[in-house]
């Protein structure tokens, strides 16, 4: 069943692809097609579910989280070790948010950051099925892009599985079709995506779901990319 | 210095060393060239005055101003480290004195996790830590992820959710032992019927902790759906298998073997230790492991289990046999080896990092506390961490006689 889902999607993608005019993304941006993908998992958590044939316009999303450096020059006050220049910038949903306004972006939705993860054939991890911890940078103590083996997500996008958790726009709701209530739905939590690799294996799964508050963000480490539509870019 | 300002100095200091220990029930701390027997007396003490949360153990106590008069307030993720490590530490005396007030305070740490399950509401759901108030403390903000409920169930409790495997491996350890060699036939079973709801319920999630929310928790994976580490394989498997022992009950049995035969969490089990790149090694995992297999290995009896299972003691070996005493856990890893394989691996280095054992030392430290307007205010409180770890070392030593009563 996967392997049809899978062969329509790359028809249909492919046929999208052919048909549109391919943009060069900005600098440390990449382009992520139009079309669609599939997105959720039968196997995870309930609120994955269910598995779905998801589309997406093309846009461009960073190839990696907004550092330190970068944050700062948004806002001058914020503070970060000299050692950690190149390290994920952890901050609130707000404070992301203002980020990508001022640089002209905006944040991922839940469907943008998960075809950006895992392309279109339903990958667990961004580089496949199979976990390796040579794949991963350990947690957000580390510097961004320096696991081991450097895989990139079939866009090639890095450290969307571990790292710190993402930022995505949207408020924690279930999918279509999904009918098993919780009563952390509606608009009070944001969803966070990718895992922070201080979790376990699972939670760095591209489908995976996770809610925060967006102002409280506790001891979560989160982080967040941008992304850029096609049309802003024109 | 003016003779009028004296007296007012002297006042102040004897006001200031009066609120310092008005909390503290247990002010004595053993020297370090004490007996080990005289270090272990002290540092039980102390635990068991100062750290003491209604039978649970806190891993942590801030002393007032900072903290409460009573033990509630510190870090209280881990708590079920300590508690199992106390429960497993009486489990092991009383199977030496047969002293009925050393049974008695193991009753009383095994009813506080009978309570970390009852504070949830939720039957087979164990909390990680409960506290005793109608509001929450300013350490629930700041000093782990905002996983605190109200508890429905136990009106004027607060409780934290969002249990890992490392506190799974506690329950069913601490647990395991208090029913195999403490615990009378009311508290077998008891014992049996919090494993039976705890282990039952990981199985009918999948073999996954799910908490409240329904949502699997951030460290409870232990699902052959998904991926997930060696060590989790282990984990799973050895709880399955004190399970079986202690219910009775044929499902944990079945669940064991499916593990195996369908989904070869044997064959994973074996790379729980990762030995290379050698930065990776990580001594925290180690205690997990040490635990399961300590568990594991005595209650199973299929030679081609045990086979698979001493490979990966055989692995954790080859970083041990070296291994640097700077952690409490460590000399116990030990001492696990040599009880499970009945090799005599002890040296003058390893009896006397044995009788070296230590627990902790009161510190000051100043803390940030969050207010109600969203500001901080700092103050400077002591503090004290945990020493059960080396009160159960001791206890297990002495019961299978590799700590001499005179040390």
């Amino acid at each position: 069943m996967k392997i049809i889902y899978t062969a329509l999607i790359v028809l249909m993608g492919t046929s999208i692809i052919f048909s549109q005019d391919l943009h060069k993304p900005p600098e440390g941006m990449v382009l992520v097609a139009e079309g669609g993908f599939i997105m959720g998992s039968k196997y995870g958590d309930h609120d994955e579910k269910p598995q779905q044939i998801a589309y997406t316009k093309a846009f461009f999303i960073d190839k990696y989280e907004i550092s330190n450096t970068e944050f700062a020059k948004f806002d001058p006050h914020f503070k970060f070790p000299d050692s950690k220049k190149d390290n994920a910038a952890i901050v609130t949903w707000s404070q992301a948010d203002a980020y990508a306004k001022w640089a002209g972006k905006r944040l991922p939705t839940e469907k943008e950051w998960e075809k950006a993860a895992r392309g279109i054939d339903g990958r667990v991890f961004p580089w496949g099925n199979t976990y390796d911890n040579t794949y991963v940078v350990w947690d957000q103590k580390s510097t961004r892009g320096t696991s081991i083996a450097k895989p990139a997500s079939p866009y090639g996008c890095y450290d969307m599985a571990g790292g710190v958790w993402e930022w995505t726009a949207d408020w924690y709701k279930p999918y279509p079709g999904n009918k098993v209530p919780m009563e952390q739905y509606g608009e009070k939590y944001k969803v966070m995506r990718g895992g922070s690799n201080f979790n376990n294996h699972s939670f760095i799964r591209t489908s995976q779901r996770y809610y925060v508050l967006p102002e409280k963000i506790s001891n979560y480490p989160v982080g967040f990319r941008c992304v850029l539509d096609i049309e802003k870019k024109k | 210095m003016d003779n009028k300002l004296r007296p007012c100095l002297l006042f102040l200091c004897c006001l200031f060393v009066a609120i310092q220990t008005r909390a503290q029930k247990v002010n004595k701390f053993p020297s370090k060239t004490d007996p080990l027997h005289e270090k272990v007396t002290q540092f039980d003490k102390l635990m068991l005055g100062n750290h003491w949360n209604e039978g649970a153990i806190m891993q942590h106590v801030i002393f007032p101003p900072a903290g409460l008069d009573r033990p509630i307030v510190g870090s209280q993720a881990d708590c079920l480290d300590p508690t199992s490590e106390m429960l497993a530490a009486y489990s092991h005396k009383y199977a030496l004195t047969k002293d009925e007030k050393d049974r008695d305070i193991a009753n009383q740490i095994f009813e506080a996790i009978l309570k970390l399950e009852k504070v949830t509401g939720v039957s087979g759901l164990v909390a990680r830590s409960f506290n005793q108030t109608d509001e929450p403390l300013w350490h629930e903000e700041v000093m782990w992820y905002h996983e605190w409920h109200q508890s429905t169930s136990m009106p004027g409790y607060r409780w934290l959710g969002d249990l890992s495997a490392d506190k799974f491996t506690s329950i069913f350890y601490g647990v395991g032992i208090f029913w195999e060699i403490c615990a009378d036939s009311q508290y077998k079973e008891k014992a049996a019927g919090l494993l039976d709801r705890f282990i039952g319920r990981v199985i009918d999630n999948n073999f996954k902790l799910s908490d409240l929310d329904g949502k699997m928790t951030l460290w409870g994976n232990f699902c052959p759906d998904l991926p997930h580490q060696p060590l989790n394989s282990l984990e799973m498997l050895a709880a399955l298998k004190v399970t079986h022992r202690i219910t009775g009950k044929e499902r944990f049995n079945a669940a064991y073997h499916m593990l195996i035969d369908r989904y070869q969490y044997d064959d994973h089990q074996i790379n729980s230790k990762i030995l290379f790149p050698k930065e990776w090694r990580n001594v925290g995992d180690d205690y997990h492991a040490a635990r399961s297999l300590y568990m594991l290995m005595r209650f199973e009896d299929d030679p081609n289990l045990l086979n698979k299972y001493r490979m990966n003691l055989n692995r954790h070996w080859y970083d041990w046999k070296d291994i640097e005493f700077t952690w409490e856990s460590t000399i116990w890893f030990v001492m696990v080896y040599q009880v499970l394989t009945d090799e005599d691996i002890m040296t003058a280095e390893r009896e006397q990092a044995i009788k070296n054992m230590w627990g902790f030392e009161r510190r000051m430290k100043e803390f940030n506390i969050p207010q109600k307007d969203g500001s901080f205010k700092k103050v400077k409180s002591e503090e004290e961490r945990t020493a059960a770890a080396m009160i159960r070392n001791y206890w297990f030593g002495r019961y299978y006689g590799i700590i001499d009563e005179k040390w």
